[in-house]
C-alpha cells in the first residue's frame, strides 16, 4: 500500500459539503420542533425596571416566555481561567436586574413556528433605566469611570505581571528604548454558520440530547450538565458538521444550557439558530487591546529588554477563557528573538460590550504584532533593514531547546532558514531596489518583513485549563475497515482526512478503508476538542499512540497464526521473524465447516497476514493466543509533554494609490514551518484562511461600539469583512524542522496566518509612507487614514511620529 | 451624533417662536407625528412613526420645551422609544432676526439603540438632515400663509 502521509490527499470532507448534502445543526429537523428567539439589551448599560411579557404569551403560537427570574436556578455560564484574584461576575444565562451590553438576553420566547417567536419577542415591554457606560479599556480602568458590578467598586478584573529578568535594569542597560502606543481592534470572529442549538428531551429515559455547533463537544457537555443539574452521563451532546469557529465555538454559551432547559421543561424539541445580528452581538469577539510597548536595545540592535503594559478589553462578563487571552499574549512576547528580559503587565478591565475570547491566534497575534513593531521601530530607528535586526537576535537552530525569558522552551527552530527561503522566494534584494526605484519616481511601494514564533498543540495539562491531552480509540472491524474516535473535534480542519492518512500508513490500508468519526459524546470516548492548533498535533499524535497500542496486540496474534515467536509489520503486512517463522499455519475454521451467515474465513494460508486477516482472527476469536481478550480496538490518552512552537518568515509588499490612499497588494510571500506535514494541501489551506483574515484585520476589520455602547458594526454591511477581491495571489512555501515533542514530529499550523500575517502588512503600509515621517500606524489601516498622511505632506508627519 | 443646521423663513421671529412652541403645528410639522398631546408645562406626549431605510416603527416620545427664552431660544428634548429601538435626542434652537426674516439655527444630539442602531447607523445622519429640512419647510408653510396660528390645530 503506498505511503500517504507527506501527500497533498484531497479532502474526504469536501464532496459533501461541495454538494450540499452535509447536515448542519439547521438541517436536523426532528417532528414537533418549538422554536426560540431572544430579547436582547438595546442598552449597553441599564437596569431593568420591569418586563411585560404578557402580550408576547397571548400572541398565537407562543409556548412560553421565560425571563432571568424563570431561570434563575440554571448555573453561571462558565469561566474556566483561574487566575490569581480574578473578579468574577456571576454570569446568568438571561440578565437579572441589569443589562450590561448590547445584546445582553434578557428574555426567551418559544413558539411553534420561528416567525410567531420573533414576533412576540416584540411584544414584550422592558421598562429600562439607562445607566453611564464604560467602553473603553484603558478609561474604563480608571477609578472615576462608571462602574459595571457594583459588587466590585471597580471596572479592573484582575492584575497581572509575568516575565523574566530584570526590566529595569535591562531597559536601563540600553543605549536606547523606544516607547509606542498599539492597537489591537476587537473583531469579529464570523464563522460561516453562525451558533445553532438543537435540544431534546426523552422524559422516560429522563435523557437530554444537545446538538449544537461547538468545538468541544465533552467540555461543552459537562458544562452545560453541571449548568442545568443533570447527571452527566444523561446528557448525549452532537455537534454534527460545524460551519467554522475561529474560536468562537471554543465556548460553552447561556443559549446552550437554555435550550437543554427548555426541552426539558416543555418535553418537546426546541432549536434555536442564530441570526447574523445576533452573532455580532453575542457571540464572544477577538483581541481588544490597548497596550503600551517599550523596547531597549544596543547601537548594533541589540535587543536588551522588552515591556509591555497593556490593557485587556474582557467586555462585560467572562466567557469560557476570556481573561486567560492575555496571557497567552504574555508567553510569546519573545517572538523569535534572544531578550534577556521581558515583562508584561495586563489590566483585566470590564466594559460594557460583548465578553473577548479566543478568536484564530488567541492572544499570540497580540504578541507577535508587538514584537515585530517593535523590531521594525528599532530598524527604522537605526536605519538598518529590518531584516538585519531580526537576524541579529534570532537564536541559532543549535540552540534549541530555545529558553525564553517568558519561560518557555521552544522545542526545534530554524528561523535563519525560513527567513532566506522566503526572501529568496520574494527575491527580497529586487524588491529594495524597485522600492528605490519606485520612490525616486514618486510611488509609493512598501516592504513589510515579519519573522514569527507561535505557541501550538495546546497543550500540557499544566498550562491548561480543562486538561490539554487528547484521545483516540482505533478499531479494527471485523472485515478489516477501520474505524478512528478522535476527541478532537474537527471543524473544517480536514482532520477526516489527515487523521485516515495516518491510521491508513500505520495499519496498511487505504485511506478510504478509514472512517473518522467525532463530535458525539454517545460513541465517542472523552476528549478535548479543536483548538489552539492542537488538532494533528495532539489529536493526530492520540491516533497515532492509540494505532500502536493496537498493532502490538495484532503483532501478538500474528506471532500466534504464524507460529513464530515474533512477527513484524513490514510494507503493510505482518510477516514472521527471526528463527520461528515461515511456517503455513492450520486454518482456524476448517473449511466447510463454518456457520451459514458466519463470517468469511480468515486467510491465514499464507506466510503473511495483513491487517484485515489479523481483525478477522480477533473478532472470530477461535484461533488467538492464550488469555489474549478477543476484539482489536486499543484508546490512547496523549498527554503532550510541551508545546510545539511553529514559526516562519511572511513578506508583504504593497503600492499605495497617492490620490486615494488605498492599498494594493502587489506580492505576498509566506514561508510556513510547521514542522512534519501530514498532509501540505490542508496546511497549504489553514495558511490561506489565516492570511485572509489577517488581511482582514490589518486593512478592513473592527468591531465598533459608538460613544453610548451602542453596537455600530451590527450586520455585515457594516463589519468590513474581506472580499475575494480584496486578496492577492498568494505565494506559499515551506520549511520542515520536526518537533522532538511528538512522534508525527508535528507543530500545527491553524493560526499561522492569522500570526505571521498582520505585522507583515502593518510593516509594508508603513515602509511605503515611511518618506512621510511615518513609523507606526494602528490597524485596520483604512485608506481615508492613509490619505490624510499623504495629503499632510512629509513635514507635518514626522513632527507627530512616534 | 451631531445634527446642526440653520434654515430663513420669511416672518417674523415672534409668529415664528410661537409656532415652534405650539404643539399642534409642531404636531403638524413633525414627520410622522400622528399625535401630540399636553401631558404637563410645557410637557408633551408623541406617537411618531418614523425609520430608516428598511427599519421602520412607530415610537411613543415624550418631548419636552426647555430653556424658553421668547423669541430667541428654546431647547427641545425628545425621548421616544418603540419596536425598532429607542431615539433620544435634544437641540438646540436659536432665533435671528435677518434682514425681514428668520433665522433658525439648530445644533443637538441625537442617539439612537436597538435595531436602528445597528442595522441603519450609516444612514441616520442623512435621515436626520432629510427630516429637519422637512421639518423647516411645514413650519415655512405655516408661518407664512398668513393665516393665524392656532394653538387648538385641526
Amino acid at each position: 500500500m503506498e505511503k500517504t502521509v507527506g501527500k497533498p490527499i484531497k479532502r474526504t470532507e469536501d464532496p459533501r459539503l461541495i454538494q450540499g448534502l452535509a447536515h448542519y445543526v439547521d438541517d436536523i429537523r426532528l417532528p414537533d420542533t418549538l422554536h426560540a428567539a431572544f430579547l436582547r439589551s438595546i442598552y449597553a448599560h441599564a437596569r431593568i425596571k420591569s418586563i411585560d411579557t404578557t402580550a408576547a404569551e397571548k400572541l398565537p403560537g407562543v409556548v412560553a416566555v421565560y425571563t432571568g427570574k424563570d431561570t434563575a436556578k440554571i448555573g453561571p455560564v462558565p469561566c474556566a481561567a483561574a487566575l490569581p484574584d480574578l473578579k468574577v461576575p456571576d454570569h446568568r444565562p438571561l440578565a437579572g436586574n441589569k443589562v450590561y451590553f448590547v445584546g445582553h438576553p434578557v428574555a426567551v420566547v418559544v413558539a411553534e413556528t420561528k416567525s410567531a417567536a420573533r414576533d412576540a419577542v416584540d411584544l414584550i415591554e422592558v421598562d429600562y433605566e439607562e445607566l453611564p457606560v464604560a467602553l473603553d479599556e484603558e478609561k474604563a480602568a480608571d477609578a472615576k469611570s462608571p462602574v459595571i458590578h457594583e459588587q466590585f467598586g471597580t471596572n479592573v478584573a484582575y492584575k497581572l505581571t509575568a516575565g523574566e529578568g530584570d526590566i529595569e535594569a535591562a531597559l536601563k542597560s540600553a543605549d536606547k528604548v523606544i516607547k509606542q502606543r498599539i492597537l489591537h481592534k476587537r473583531l469579529a470572529p464570523i464563522a460561516m454558520e453562525p451558533r445553532g442549538v438543537l435540544a431534546r428531551y426523552y422524559p422516560g429515559e429522563q435523557e437530554l440530547t444537545l446538538w449544537t455547533s461547538t468545538q468541544i463537544p465533552h467540555l461543552c457537555r459537562t458544562q452545560v450538565a453541571i449548568m442545568i443539574g443533570m447527571p452527566e452521563n444523561k446528557l448525549r451532546l452532537i455537534t454534527p458538521e460545524v460551519g467554522g469557529g475561529f474560536g468562537s465555538k471554543l465556548n460553552v454559551y447561556a443559549e446552550e444550557a437554555l435550550m437543554g432547559w427548555i426541552s426539558m421543561q416543555l418535553n418537546r424539541p426546541v432549536k434555536w439558530i442564530e441570526g447574523r445580528r445576533e452573532n455580532m452581538q453575542a457571540t464572544i469577539h477577538g483581541r481588544g487591546q490597548t497596550g503600551y510597548i517599550e523596547i531597549g536595545f544596543k547601537k548594533d540592535g541589540t535587543l536588551t529588554g522588552l515591556r509591555y503594559n497593556v490593557f485587556a478589553d474582557m467586555g462585560s462578563y467572562f466567557q469560557l477563557l476570556t481573561p486567560a487571552i492575555p496571557t497567552l499574549t504574555g508567553l510569546m512576547l519573545s517572538g523569535c528573538y534572544k531578550i534577556p528580559a521581558i515583562q508584561i503587565n495586563v489590566t483585566g478591565v470590564f466594559t460594557n460590550k460583548m465578553s473577548t475570547d479566543a478568536y484564530r491566534g488567541a492572544g499570540r497575534p497580540e504578541a507577535t504584532y508587538v514584537v515585530e513593531r517593535a523590531l521594525d521601530l528599532v530598524a527604522a530607528e537605526l536605519g538598518k533593514d529590518p531584516v538585519e535586526v531580526r537576524r541579529k537576535n534570532f537564536p541559532q537552530p543549535d540552540e534549541f531547546p530555545f529558553k525564553t525569558a517568558t519561560g518557555l522552551f521552544y522545542d526545534s527552530g530554524n528561523y535563519q532558514g525560513a527567513l532566506d527561503k522566503a526572501m529568496k522566494m520574494a527575491d527580497y534584494t529586487r524588491l529594495r531596489d524597485e522600492q528605490k526605484t519606485a520612490r525616486k519616481e514618486g510611488r509609493l511601494m512598501g516592504i513589510g518583513v515579519s519573522t514569527y514564533v507561535e505557541i501550538c498543540a495546546l497543550g500540557p495539562s499544566s498550562a491548561m485549563p480543562a486538561g490539554g491531552w487528547e484521545s483516540a480509540t482505533v478499531r479494527v472491524e471485523p472485515t478489516g475497515k477501520v474505524t478512528v474516535l478522535t476527541g478532537a473535534s474537527p471543524h473544517g480542519q480536514g482532520e477526516e482526512t489527515s487523521f485516515a492518512q495516518i491510521a491508513a500508513d500505520e495499519l496498511g490500508v487505504g485511506v478510504n478503508d478509514v472512517t473518522v468519526i467525532h463530535g458525539d459524546t454517545a460513541i465517542v470516548q472523552y476528549g478535548i476538542g479543536t483548538f489552539g492548533s492542537r488538532g494533528l498535533a495532539v489529536g493526530g499524535v492520540a491516533v497515532y499512540m492509540a494505532i500502536q497500542k493496537l498493532k502490538d496486540k495484532a503483532a501478538k496474534i500474528a506471532a500466534h497464526v504464524l507460529q513464530c515467536e515474533k512477527a513484524s509489520f513490514v510494507d503493510g503486512k505482518f510477516c514472521a521473524d527471526g528463527k520461528g517463522g515461515g511456517k503455513a499455519p492450520e486454518p482456524v475454521v476448517p473449511v466447510g465447516q463454518a456457520p451459514a451467515g458466519a463470517l468469511p474465513e480468515p486467510h491465514t494460508g499464507g506466510k503473511t497476514l495483513t491487517m484485515q486477516d489479523i481483525a478477522l482472527e480477533a473478532h472470530v476469536a477461535k484461533n488467538l493466543p492464550a488469555d489474549m481478550e478477543p476484539g482489536l480496538s486499543a484508546t490512547a490518552f496523549y498527554e503532550p509533554k510541551n508545546f510545539t512552537f511553529p514559526f516562519g518568515t511572511h513578506i508583504a509588499v504593497v503600492d499605495i494609490d497617492p490620490d486615494t490612499g488605498e492599498i494594493q497588494f502587489q506580492r505576498y510571500v509566506a514561508v510556513d514551518d510547521c514542522g512534519k506535514q501530514i498532509n501540505p494541501m490542508l496546511v497549504e489551506g489553514q495558511v490561506h484562511g489565516g492570511i485572509v483574515q489577517s488581511m482582514g484585520q490589518a486593512l478592513y476589520e473592527e468591531v465598533v461600539y459608538d460613544e453610548t455602547g451602542q453596537l455600530v458594526t451590527g450586520t455585515l454591511i457594516d463589519y468590513a469583512l474581506p472580499k475575494a477581491v480584496m486578496i492577492p495571489h498568494l505565494e506559499l512555501g515551506s520549511t520542515e524542522t520536526p518537533s522532538p515533542v511528538n512522534p508525527l514530529g508535528a507543530k500545527g499550523v491553524g493560526e499561522a496566518g492569522t500570526i505571521g500575517s498582520t505585522p507583515a502588512i502593518v510593516a509594508a503600509v508603513v515602509d511605503a509612507l515611511a518618506p512621510y515621517g511615518i513609523r507606526h500606524l494602528d490597524m485596520p489601516i483604512k485608506p481615508e487614514v492613509v490619505w490624510q498622511i499623504i495629503k499632510n505632506g512629509p513635514k507635518k508627519n514626522s513632527a507627530g511620529a512616534a | 451624533m451631531k445634527i446642526e443646521g440653520t434654515h430663513k423663513i420669511a416672518a417674523p421671529r415672534e409668529r415664528i417662536f410661537t409656532a415652534l412652541t405650539d404643539p399642534a403645528v409642531l404636531q403638524r410639522c413633525i414627520p410622522g407625528c400622528e399625535q401630540m398631546e399636553k401631558t404637563g408645562e410645557n410637557k408633551y406626549s408623541a406617537k411618531l412613526t418614523a425609520g430608516v431605510g428598511p427599519v421602520k416603527g412607530v415610537f411613543t416620545a415624550t418631548v419636552s420645551l426647555q430653556d424658553i427664552v421668547a423669541p430667541e431660544h428654546y431647547k427641545l428634548v425628545v425621548e421616544g422609544k418603540g419596536q425598532p429601538g429607542f431615539v433620544k435626542g435634544f437641540g438646540d434652537l436659536n432665533l435671528k432676526d435677518a434682514d425681514g426674516a428668520t433665522e433658525i439655527q439648530y445644533t443637538g444630539e441625537v442617539n439612537v439603540g436597538g435595531l436602528i442602531a445597528s442595522v441603519g447607523q450609516r444612514m441616520i445622519q442623512s435621515a436626520a438632515n432629510l427630516l429637519a429640512s422637512r421639518f423647516f419647510k411645514s413650519l415655512e408653510a405655516e408661518t407664512a400663509s398668513g393665516s393665524p396660528i392656532s394653538s387648538t390645530g385641526t
